[in-house]
């Protein structure tokens, strides 16, 4: 897989239910990269996923993996990707030995191999019932069947929500394997801000069903600045700039923009980090 | 088509199904509609949507790579495949049920040629009115299948009530006479015609609305 290719394609992708719109929603995932889609809950993640795979149906806007549109070529494109909506909670009564019997059927480039492998490094035991499986060993097994197929995209909705610390970090360890190793590259929503300080590329941003960025996450980051001090200090123009501004017991503290700690002059600036920027950038709403 | 058929039966497949099958003894009953040997395997479709709902069915084949209209086509697949099996098997009992009671059945339609080109026409109604309402959400099963076997009851007491009352139905269909042989094949091959047409007209219906859901 070589570097800076772009392996998906969302464009201006609409879709209104009653209560809920989608918005205009745009973005790209390069090969080879880890991409971590964020939002609070109820701000179309899963939405935006399911349209790109086609379960929900877009009004507007287009899709395209490797080059080609999710509408006319499905088929061909789920044998090259694969998407989980949390863990594996189908079948829940079945062997895993039997699942994977009927799941690697349909794909051209399922390797025995190479699952056999993954059941052993995920110490999976095909003989148990998926529902035998903690929530983790569910993700770990929904991973071993996408990875031996050779999915060149993983499409992962929330893989680490309900997890424990420790699971949590093993799942992201394999992304970053995954990813490092060129097998596959990774787009995965996640409302925990830790995920993507730990694996994440780039940072999707949705908000209200509207894209609110979607760059590097250093850069992301890099773009904002904690800002803490006194009432005092606190004048209609800096409180024009600020985003989130909380005011408690004579002190107040926000986000800025770094490109405007210019007009925050003898200000406390320290640097921020996901968590910080989304819980302010929320709190503005 | 061919990996789709072997999740269904591997994963899909309610093991009542095969269990329902075994109602074909039903025919042995001396005095008995018979129509309820083949009703059965209906519950047995109805409750392989259930398993389905509870199993995440439709969830776990969005994820393959195959068409949504795919997975429509082998569900039906083998929902004909249940159906066919369920009048094959009760073909011995009817053989039978005949010759070891050669007495006239007092609570309904001989097992004859004519009831299976009837059977035909029940299982065409079921295919009809279930699949395609169950496809319009592809969670809402309960509602489709009362509706399904109200109409398949409507269906058999308009038919039994007819070939009772009748009495040219009544000497030419309700009856082991082979004289009446052509009649009844005729039946047979309008009651198989019926559930052709009108199951692949369930198929297309089914298949528009399961395109256009959300999932």
């Amino acid at each position: 897989m070589e570097n800076k290719r772009e392996i998906l394609s969302v464009k201006h992708l609409n879709k209104s239910y009653d209560a809920f719109k989608l918005k205009n929603v745009s973005l790209t995932l390069q090969a080879g990269s880890i991409m971590g889609f964020i939002g609070r809950n109820g701000a179309g993640k899963t939405t935006t996923l399911k349209s790109m795979v086609n379960l929900v149906h877009s009004d507007t806007g287009s899709v395209e993996f490797f080059g080609m549109d999710i509408k006319t070529h499905e088929s061909e494109i789920k044998q090259r990707i694969s998407f989980a909506f949390g863990g594996v909670d189908y079948y829940l009564q079945k062997k895993l030995g039997t699942i994977t019997n009927v799941y690697k059927r349909f794909y051209d480039q399922w390797d025995e191999k190479a699952y056999e492998d993954y059941l052993k490094q995920f110490e999976l035991n095909p003989n148990k019932n998926v529902k035998e499986l903690s929530q983790g060993m569910r993700v770990k097994y929904g991973l071993a069947l996408a990875l031996s197929h050779h999915a060149e995209i993983l499409i992962l909705d929330e893989p680490t929500s309900g997890l424990d610390p420790v699971s949590r970090d093993e799942i992201l360890n394999i992304f970053t394997d995954v990813v490092d190793s060129k097998q596959a590259s990774i787009l995965f929503s996640t409302h925990i801000t830790s995920d993507l300080d730990k694996c994440a590329d780039e940072i999707t941003y949705i908000k209200n069903g509207e894209i609110l960025v979607s760059e590097e996450k250093d850069t992301f980051v890099d773009s904002y600045r904690l800002v803490e001090g006194s009432m005092d200090q606190l004048t209609e123009n800096l409180k024009s700039i600020i985003i989130g501004c909380h005011e408690r017991r004579g002190e107040f503290s926000g986000l800025i923009k770094s490109k405007d700690c210019g007009n925050a002059q003898d200000i406390k600036c320290s640097p921020a980090d996901l968590e910080s920027i989304m819980v302010h950038i929320e709190r503005r709403a | 088509m061919k990996n789709l058929l072997y999740k269904e039966f591997k994963l899909a497949l309610h093991p009542t199904c095969y269990i329902f099958l075994l109602m074909a003894f039903m025919l042995l009953i001396p005095n008995y509609p018979y129509y309820v040997a083949f009703f059965y395997q209906t519950l047995g479709i109805f409750f392989i949507f259930v398993g389905g709902q509870a199993n995440n069915d439709v969830y776990f084949t969005t994820l393959l790579p195959v068409p949504k209209r795919a997975t429509v086509k082998a569900r039906f697949g083998v929902i004909i495949i249940m159906e066919l099996a369920q009048i094959a098997v009760s073909i011995p009992f009817a053989i039978l049920r005949n010759i070891l009671n050669p007495l006239e059945n007092q609570a309904g339609m001989e097992a004859n040629i004519a009831l299976f080109g009837l059977v035909f026409i029940m299982y065409a109604i079921f295919n009809m009115v279930f699949l395609p309402m169950v496809y319009k959400t592809a969670f809402k099963i309960g509602l489709p299948y009362v509706f399904a076997c109200s109409a398949m009851a409507i269906f058999v007491g308009v038919a039994e009530l007819l070939i009772q009352l009748i009495p040219a139905l009544k000497t030419t269909l309700d009856t082991l006479n082979l004289r009446y042989l052509p009649q009844q094949l005729a039946v047979l091959s309008f009651g198989i015609l019926v559930f052709l047409l009108v199951t692949t007209l369930a198929y297309l219906k089914s298949v528009t609305r399961f395109e256009k859901i959300d999932l």
